[in-house]
């Protein structure tokens, strides 16, 4: 095995990527290989370490608010935080998932916790990749949400 | 799975205070060394209780290493507010 195949592996293993990625970046990595055997019309291939490629996922959620009056709150969230996060929800005893259910519910957030499975957590990490939120109120405060 | 936060570095800045603080994590571990040996091994042994006495959920140790795992990735975890007269500032190293 490669050094950069086990890289990968060794990643997903830990969960800084998720299977969708490390599946992206193995392929990118085949293409590579198969890139000069196949000659220069082979599909698309990367050039050089694919570390570069790793590097460019994105690794934070970003929360930016600026307020009207100068105010600012800059929030950067580890994306392992957060799927680590939402997986620890399916370990909540259930009769603590249900009194979280509840509140949150209480509060206007109708999510059922019980309901998210593991793939699920993959693929919404995932989406959150793709995330962008810019919200501007008519009086100037300006909401930004994002990965990077 | 990567080591636990180390250092939480927090700064406040108001008109009438300032206050800084430079949180050693490193020098709790093993304190918290103990207390999670401790809490696995409780943890365990309720597991095991409630795995015979036929309880459908039995995952308390999964739960405390899943806590762990979690407590790891706050590492890079930043926070600044600001407004006109108040800055706060949280980083966990």
């Amino acid at each position: 095995m490669s050094e950069d195949r086990a890289r990968i592996l060794n990643m997903l293993a830990e969960g800084k990527i998720n299977a969708e990625e490390a599946e992206r970046l193995l392929d990118a990595l085949d293409s590579r290989a198969s890139a000069p055997a196949a000659g220069a019309a082979a599909g698309p291939a990367i050039k050089g370490d694919p570390s570069a490629l790793i590097a460019a996922l994105p690794k934070f959620l970003y929360v930016k608010v600026d307020g009207k009056k100068g105010e600012n709150v800059d929030v950067k969230i580890p994306l392992a935080l957060v799927r680590s996060g939402l997986k620890l929800t399916s370990l909540i005893p259930p009769q603590a998932m249900d009194q979280i259910n509840d509140s949150m519910s209480e509060h206007g957030m109708s999510i059922d916790f019980n309901n998210l499975k593991p793939e699920d957590i993959e693929e919404l990490v995932s989406a959150l990749h793709e995330m962008e939120v810019n919200v501007t109120s008519e009086d100037g405060e300006n909401v930004r949400v994002y990965c990077a | 799975m990567n080591a636990p936060p180390y250092l939480i570095d927090m700064r406040i800045q108001a008109p009438e205070h300032r206050f800084s603080l430079w949180l050693p994590l490193f020098l709790l571990w093993p304190l918290m060394l103990v207390f999670g040996v401790l809490s696995l091994v409780l943890t365990i042994l309720a597991d095991i209780t409630l795995f015979l006495l036929g309880q459908r959920y039995h995952y308390y140790t999964l739960l405390l290493l899943g806590i762990f795992a979690t407590t790891t990735e706050l590492r890079g975890t930043t926070i600044h507010i600001r407004d006109n007269a108040t800055l706060v500032d949280l980083t966990i190293k």
